[in-house]
């Protein structure tokens, strides 16, 4: 599998790639996007199976990042991770199509509970 | 929407408590340990972070630390030792630590609001000023012996029930 992160802090993308080693998802081909543009581009050309976004991002935010890819057709699996936790927020998130949204910080646990049923 | 008008010192309290114990304390053995409020020296150097709240609550959240600790704390989010993490890597990292924590006050005061992107500055000794905001909270640590203050600034209208 393919999985795309997309945060605009390489120490944030760094974590978010020992964690997911952590919580067992050895194997997977990772992709990296700087901002919501870039992750554009990339869900478009490198086709992931899953985007792990931060949601405040330069150039283009996590939340217009999915918007985009729901309106032009890409269903692709779609999950937040990011320090905004609220109720709102995570309303906002489901209402637009993500499959779950991970609150910082985290843990390799809270990896595996909302990853495993996306990429079981 | 929220009720609370301006996060409480325990919220601030667990919510560093838990950015720490995720990712810069993870064997429980070098904790963020609240002390007296540290004196910096005029040429001390420092690295300072801060991400704004604006919207229906009006606020700063800064973090405020050595350049030891920023370096340290860039090394413990990269797994890299020390000597290793660049300026970029510093700056990033402590850019972070106050996005984790400044997000997480977000979602205790009212909405909506939206949380700016991190800023970080260097400099040496700590002189900042917020005009136009006061501190709500504040948590004074020490962390591996280098000091890391946690600051939550509020506009002058915010953060008084």
């Amino acid at each position: 599998m393919k999985i795309l992160i997309a945060d605009d802090s390489r120490v944030m993308r760094q974590i978010v790639t020992r964690t997911l080693r952590q919580a067992g998802y050895t194997g997977h081909e990772l992709v990296e996007a700087a901002n919501g543009r870039e992750a554009l581009d990339l869900v478009g050309s490198e086709k992931p199976d899953l985007v792990l976004s931060d949601w405040n991002m330069p150039e283009m935010s996590g939340i217009e990042l999915l918007r985009a890819l729901r309106a032009g057709g890409n269903a692709v699996a779609f999950g937040f991770v990011t320090s905004e936790g609220s109720a709102e927020m995570r309303e906002m998130a489901s209402a637009a199509g993500a499959a779950f949204l991970i609150a910082k910080p985290f843990t390799a646990d809270t990896f595996s509970d909302h990853l495993d049923p996306v990429l079981a | 929407m929220s009720t609370l008008v301006a996060p409480f010192q325990e919220d601030l309290e667990a919510i560093t408590a838990d950015v720490w114990g995720s990712f810069l304390d993870v064997d429980g053995d070098t904790p963020l340990v609240a002390g007296a409020p540290h004196r910096w020296a005029e040429h001390d150097a420092t690295t300072s972070a801060v991400v704004s709240i604006t919207g229906a609550w009006q606020g700063h959240v800064i973090i405020e630390c050595s350049a030891r600790a920023a370096r340290m704390v860039a090394a413990a989010l990269l797994a890299l030792p020390e000597d290793e993490a660049s300026e970029d890597d510093v700056a990033d990292a402590v850019g972070e630590l106050a996005n984790m924590i400044g997000g997480n006050v977000k979602s205790l005061v009212a909405s909506p609001s939206a949380l700016s992107l991190p800023h970080v500055v260097t400099q040496p000794g700590s002189h900042q000023s917020w005009p136009g905001a006061e501190e709500v909270c504040r948590i004074d640590g020490a962390w591996n012996g280098e000091a890391v203050t946690v600051m939550v600034y509020a506009g002058v209208n915010e953060g008084k029930s």
